[in-house]
């Protein structure tokens, strides 16, 4: 692997070399497509080429079959076989030359280079493969498969960011309807803004973790703090309709609370605040999980985001579509959207369904033998497993195995309509489209309804401070079942934000330590590089190390770069 | 033991080695052929990066189980980044949304529970004998017994079979004696 091409982007070609460009400058890309007629896929299987579908394919100069690689040269169609000691294919093309140094893999459909040795690649050649694959396995043979990626994935147009400042007369507005807030006499080793303990009201701490996070995920805090949900209008508008004096009835709004938690931890006290009324409020939403026992933090985060998207929702006429972030400002910051392919394993026919969400839960490995020891600094190379050579659960294991292909028991056979009878299937997950901020959680808690009872997972599990979520993308994974070509699926729209921005940086992870019935929650927040403690009222500063070696229950990563989008409307003024 | 035999037995063998060979060439070359694509396309993980945060994980979790450590993942707070301490249980005190007493904020989540009518341990009070409900309603006349939630207990509340609504209703009731 060159090391100067560190970083280059999916499905870029290299330069081919001189013998490909010969051979491309000399015949365009005709013997490629024609090559097309001979390429035999299986469903699910890879291309092969064959004259015949039964072509057993022989090299012309030793009919040697079994034991050599065979290679099909492009220009006059003759196979050779070629192997690092005694080369026929190589022989050819010295022979005749110039035009046939490039050959074909007859069992894998890769170019190879006689003269160099080395197998190169070409963008219609490719094309050309991709092709005879869906081909093989869509209905009615057409040749793209037709799922159309939902509505609202039609981009709007990418803007540049434009910085603003406050002429004088806006100035003057901000300064009249503000008051500035006071640093007080705090030492000025500057302690960042928005740190503030919170108190545990009696079992809470699993609403606080979760409070902190939020608290400082970038977009939400952004929102919040640029008065974009202004508790006062909200409760005007809210009181507006309804009775005022029975203050009972007013439904209760979470946003507003969140609002008001925003301005009291931002306001520069650093008393720990009792969010009293946000349990309240709350409680009166959630009704089914108000009681004064543990819950679990994430439970509560999805409620929490429900409410704030319940109540939002209502408020508007019309409906908003899944995933597309537009409906409240909670879906606007988590909401991604996965794909699910299921695809039937005796045709390759697949069905493709698409499903927002706002998190993704992971399942740690199940129990093997063992235990995981603290292995030694020198790891080895890291396989796609789970687990790598030391045995650690990592958390890019557990993506892996999210978006492994996995396939479905003999139970669970899936209506082929191609088919028309139920199959076997292979189901595969992949995420189509990144939010903002990925909320990762991870199944500690396992219950088992057999049984009645529920246990904790203690197992350590690794994750990353930086992490490229563009493996797991569909469009990674859509090209890896199509064997890496270069091929601009349907899928791979140019102006699609994902090309550019895959990478995500940790800034909060909520730690659950002790037992199912007896835990306690605690909110690790990273903010200028720096990480803080967040134990209910206790603020304290920790190392990096502490963070890396505490138990993770759900992680949050935020998208390295942000990006603007063309605003649909004009804001009032 | 004859001859032809072991020439046989010895051509067997030396063929289905070939064949193995060839079997195991031909997967080597296809997963080379694989990963040189992936290669060569950009398409490959960064490893280098995983590796590292995997070390450091590693590293991070033997400094941590070193007791020689100062101990940062289990001391006992002393003081927090601001310079303050805090009780073990909340002692800031504020007036309760739902019923308007002062309860201290460490007791506010089961005082709330209880003043809202919500929890396994609220609905299970209300089941008990009249004794006791009548306890608690005559003691606290500030306590309302309205709740917009009070209708799934309220059944069970009534004491003499009525079904029971509001707390002025109940300072008329009689109460059986015990």
């Amino acid at each position: 692997m060159s090391s100067k091409n560190n970083h280059r982007r999916d499905g870029q070609i290299p330069q081919p070399c001189s013998h490909l460009a010969d051979f491309r400058s000399r015949n365009g890309h005709k013997p490629f497509r024609a090559l097309q007629e001979c390429l035999r896929a299986k469903p699910l299987g890879r291309a092969a080429i064959r004259r015949d579908p039964d072509e057993v394919p022989r090299c012309s100069a030793c009919s040697h079959s079994a034991t050599h690689r065979l290679y099909a040269c492009v220009a006059c169609a003759s196979v050779f076989c070629h192997s690092s000691q005694s080369s026929h294919a190589a022989i050819h093309a010295e022979s005749i030359t110039p035009g046939h140094e490039i050959a074909v893999d007859v069992d894998r459909a890769e170019l190879f280079c006689c003269a160099c040795g080395d197998q190169v690649y070409d963008r219609d050649f490719d094309a050309a493969v991709v092709l005879a694959q869906t081909a093989a396995s869509t209905l009615g043979g057409s040749t793209l498969p037709p799922v159309p990626p939902p509505e609202n994935l039609r981009k709007r147009r990418r803007v540049d960011y434009r910085p603003w400042t406050p002429d004088p007369r806006e100035r003057f507005l901000m300064g009249r309807g503000s008051s500035p807030l006071q640093i007080g006499d705090e030492d000025p080793s500057c302690l960042p803004w928005g740190l503030r303990g919170l108190n545990n009201l009696g079992n809470t701490c699993f609403m606080n973790s979760v409070l902190q996070a939020l608290l400082h995920t970038p977009p939400l805090r952004n929102y919040f703090l640029s008065d974009r949900h202004n508790r006062y209008l909200c409760q005007q508008k809210n009181a507006a309709g309804h009775d005022i004096s029975n203050k009972k009835n007013l439904r209760p709004c979470l946003a507003c609370e969140m609002d008001a938690i925003f301005s009291a931890v931002f306001s520069g006290d650093r008393r720990p605040y009792s969010p009293a009324n946000f349990l309240y409020s709350w409680w009166l939403h959630a009704a089914n999980l108000a009681s004064y026992q543990q819950q679990d933090a994430h439970e509560f985060f999805i409620s929490m985001l429900d409410g704030i998207h319940e109540k939002v929702e209502k408020d508007q006429f019309k409906p908003q579509r899944q995933g597309s972030g537009d409906c409240c400002i909670a879906h606007r910051v988590f909401s991604g959207i996965l794909r699910s392919d299921v695809t039937c394993t005796a045709c390759g026919f697949t069905s493709t369904t698409y499903d927002p969400c706002v998190d993704i839960s992971l399942d740690l490995e199940p129990n093997q033998k063992g235990s995981a020891k603290i292995a030694s600094s020198k790891s080895l190379h890291a396989c796609n497993g789970e687990r790598d050579s030391c045995g650690i659960s990592t958390l890019v294991g557990c993506l892996d195995r999210y978006t492994r292909p996995e396939r479905l028991g003999s139970d669970q056979k899936f209506f082929c309509q191609q088919c028309q009878v139920r199959q076997e299937s292979l189901k595969q997950m992949s995420i189509r489209k990144l939010p903002l901020v990925f909320c990762f959680h991870i199944k500690r808690f396992e219950h088992s309804v057999t049984r009645n009872m529920s246990k904790k997972v203690d197992r350590y599990l690794q994750f990353p401070f930086s992490l490229d979520m563009a493996p797991f993308l569909s469009s990674s994974i859509l090209r890896s079942r199509f064997g890496n070509r270069i091929f601009a699926f349907d899928d791979d729209e140019p102006d699609t934000s994902n090309e550019l921005s895959s990478e995500f940086e940790l800034f909060a992870v909520v730690t659950h330590t002790g037992r199912l019935d007896a835990g306690h929650y605690v909110t690790y927040l990273r903010l200028s590089n720096q990480w803080y403690k967040c134990d209910d009222a206790w603020i304290t500063q920790v190392s990096e190390n502490i963070v890396r070696a505490a138990q993770g229950y759900m992680m949050f990563y935020v998208q390295k770069m942000l990006y603007y989008k063309a605003s649909e409307k004009l804001l009032s003024s | 033991m004859s001859a032809p035999n072991d020439d046989n037995a010895s051509a067997h063998s030396q063929l289905s080695s070939h064949f193995f060979a060839g079997l195991l060439d031909s997967i080597i070359v296809d997963v080379a052929s694989e990963c040189h694509r992936i290669a060569r396309l950009g398409l490959d993980r960064n490893l280098e990066e995983e590796e590292e945060e995997l070390r450091l994980s590693t590293q991070a979790r033997v400094m941590v189980a070193d007791p020689s450590n100062s101990g940062e993942a289990n001391s006992k707070y002393v003081v927090d980044i601001f310079g303050q301490t805090h009780p073990a249980i909340a002692n800031e005190i504020f007036d309760c949304m739902n019923c308007g007493r002062a309860i201290m904020a460490g007791r506010f989540a089961p005082h709330l529970e209880k003043c809202m009518g919500k929890g396994r341990k609220a609905r299970l009070k209300t089941t008990r004998s009249s004794t006791a409900a009548q306890n608690r309603y005559s003691r606290s006349s500030s306590v309302s017994a309205y709740s917009p939630y009070s209708n799934s207990h309220s059944v069970n509340q009534a004491v003499n079979g009525t079904p029971g609504v509001t707390g002025e209703d109940y300072t008329e009731c009689t109460f059986e004696e015990t």
